[in-house]
């Protein structure tokens, strides 16, 4: 599938982002977003682990989640998505998203 | 022409409630309401769910037209690695598996297939999912997660009668060019029971309002199940391949399931049995203006104005109440673009006192399915039709 995607060098920049080279090729460049999440014990290990497939703003964007929820949440990006989160690391993340993001309890 | 969107440029569009919150001076159950705003290639400014993979909402008052433009529709990846570059001269769409001969098809012979063309609702499965209450997570799409294109292309069946479909083929499944950033994140794809894939109707969209596709919205080509939700139409589209077996892997099973009974819902917060794939969409009506919170001045005359669509049967009424639905009358429909589009109602009204007013609007489609009054509920939230208030002041 890789093989579709072709890198296009001579290229006439249209409208933001887009690019045409001759009819048949088009790129886009998306911008560049930056999420800030909060300060708070285990914040590092969050931007690191839960960054490798998605953006967090798929965690900022969440409404207020109960510790079980963020408990399912976080196992299922684990055993179903298969995010590489060391045995002794859910806890601090579950904690984390609990008290930033989460109803708390 | 790269874009750098800091938070700082967020604060400056989105406006003081979303710098309040960044500066943590607002609660934390508004934290997260509203939306940063950005423009991505070929789109104007929408509402960013997430940025990697894009999720991108339509503000509401984009809304007036019968048509959505192209740069207004909404944008739903799932996984981080979209198409961002697409060389014609290279793609091809292979159709293969369970079939007589495998094809592999160039733009060109995409293009060779009768053309057919017609208007119809794209809506993401969880569009009003951050209206559920319980909240459940997902995507907190508010309404935009919809819009009325007009799509051209080749019906599939066309293109699956020229393979020939083999005896004992079970479903159809479709990918696209997108990838997860990690092996183990499987790979989008969906799949539709092979009757279903020889309705009529069912295309393989490379036009949308009679430009190409944009890439954000599937560039060249993507799946058009017209009347069933978004999750279906496979954008950038790579593969068709016939299965002899039903198509079981994680975007059919577990993901995108609805409870197996007649609302595909259940008692708010418990956990779901028996499920079936999410298919058609339920009924809705939206007033689009006037807009919620908006002061309009007594004895002036207003047009209720929205719009309203079904799972691919028409609509055939809309009633308006503007007395937190005690009285209702029959609102007047606009152009009729056909059973998959959505249409544009209508209500001359002129307020005579000053005061809140809540204005409701319901529609029933051509075979009698309305839009309930509560909220129905499902653990995914989907489905959400219920009749919406929309609170204004007459001052
Ligand atoms: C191995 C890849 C991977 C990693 C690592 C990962 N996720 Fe995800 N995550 C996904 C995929 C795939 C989705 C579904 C995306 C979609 O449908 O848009 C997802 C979706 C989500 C959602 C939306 C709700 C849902 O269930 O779809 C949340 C919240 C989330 N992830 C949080 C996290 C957190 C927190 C971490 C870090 C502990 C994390 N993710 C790490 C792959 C991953």
């Amino acid at each position: 599938m890789k093989k579709n995607i072709t890198v296009i060098a001579i290229s006439i920049v249209l409208s933001a982002g887009l690019t045409f080279a001759g009819d048949m090729a088009r790129s886009i460049t998306l911008p560049d977003i930056k999420v800030e999440l909060k300060a708070g014990a285990g914040k590092d290990k969050v931007e690191t682990l839960c960054n490798i497939c998605h953006s967090t703003d798929y965690i900022t964007t969440q409404p207020p989640l109960s510790k079980a929820q963020w408990t399912a949440n976080v196992n299922k990006m684990i055993k179903v998505f298969g995010a590489p989160i060391k045995e002794e690391d859910p806890g601090k993340i579950i904690d984390y998203l609990t008290v930033q993001y989460g109803s708390g309890k | 022409m790269k874009e750098d969107f800091s938070r700082r440029e967020f604060i400056k569009t989105a406006g003081v409630i979303t710098a309040m919150a960044a500066l943590g001076d607002m609660p934390s159950s508004l934290f997260g309401s509203e939306l940063p705003m950005a423009t991505y290639p070929e789109k104007t400014g929408l509402l960013v769910l997430t940025s990697r993979p894009p999720q991108l909402e339509t503000p509401m008052h984009l809304f007036t037209e019968l048509i959505t433009p192209n740069n207004a529709l909404f944008v739903r990846w799932h996984l981080a690695n979209i198409p961002l570059s697409v060389d014609l001269n290279e793609w091809r769409l292979k159709v293969g598996g369970n079939t007589g001969k495998e094809l592999s098809l160039s733009m060109a012979d995409l293009k060779k297939f009768e053309k057919i063309s017609y208007t119809a609702v794209l809506q993401c499965a969880g569009n009003g999912r951050s209206f559920f209450e319980p909240r459940v997570p997902g995507g907190q799409w508010k309404n935009g997660a919809m819009g009325n294109i007009t799509w051209t292309g080749a019906r599939l069946r066309d293109i699956l009668n020229t393979a020939g479909l083999k005896p004992g083929s079970v479903d159809v499944m479709f990918n696209g060019l997108d990838s997860g950033s990690l092996p183990s994140v499987p790979d989008f794809k969906k799949s539709l029971p092979v009757d279903k894939t020889l309705e009529e109707d069912i295309m393989v969209a490379y036009e949308m309002n009679g430009e190409p596709l944009t890439m954000l919205n599937g560039f060249p080509a993507r799946i058009i199940v017209p009347g069933w939700y978004g999750t279906y139409w496979v954008k950038a589209l790579s593969d068709i391949t016939v299965l002899g077996k039903p198509f079981e892997e994680f975007w059919m099973k577990p993901a995108y399931r609805i409870p197996d009974n007649p609302c595909g819902c259940i008692p708010s917060g418990t956990t779901q049995g028996r499920t079936v794939p999410i298919n058609r969409m339920t009924t809705r009506s939206l007033i689009i203006t006037p807009s919620p919170d908006t002061t309009i001045q007594k004895n002036k005359p207003v047009e209720i104005m929205g719009v309203a669509f079904s799972g691919g049967y028409g609509i055939r009424d809309v009633i308006v109440s503007t007395d937190g639905g005690k009285t209702w009358s029959e609102a007047r429909l606009g152009q009729d673009k056909g059973k998959y589009s959505w249409i544009q109602f209508s209500h001359s009204w002129r307020p005579l006192k000053t005061g809140k007013y809540t204005l409701m609007a319901k529609a029933t489609n051509s075979i009698g399915d309305s839009q309930p009054f509560e909220k129905l509920w499902n653990p995914s939230g989907y489905l959400l039709n219920n009749v919406e208030k929309t609170e204004i002041n007459v001052i």
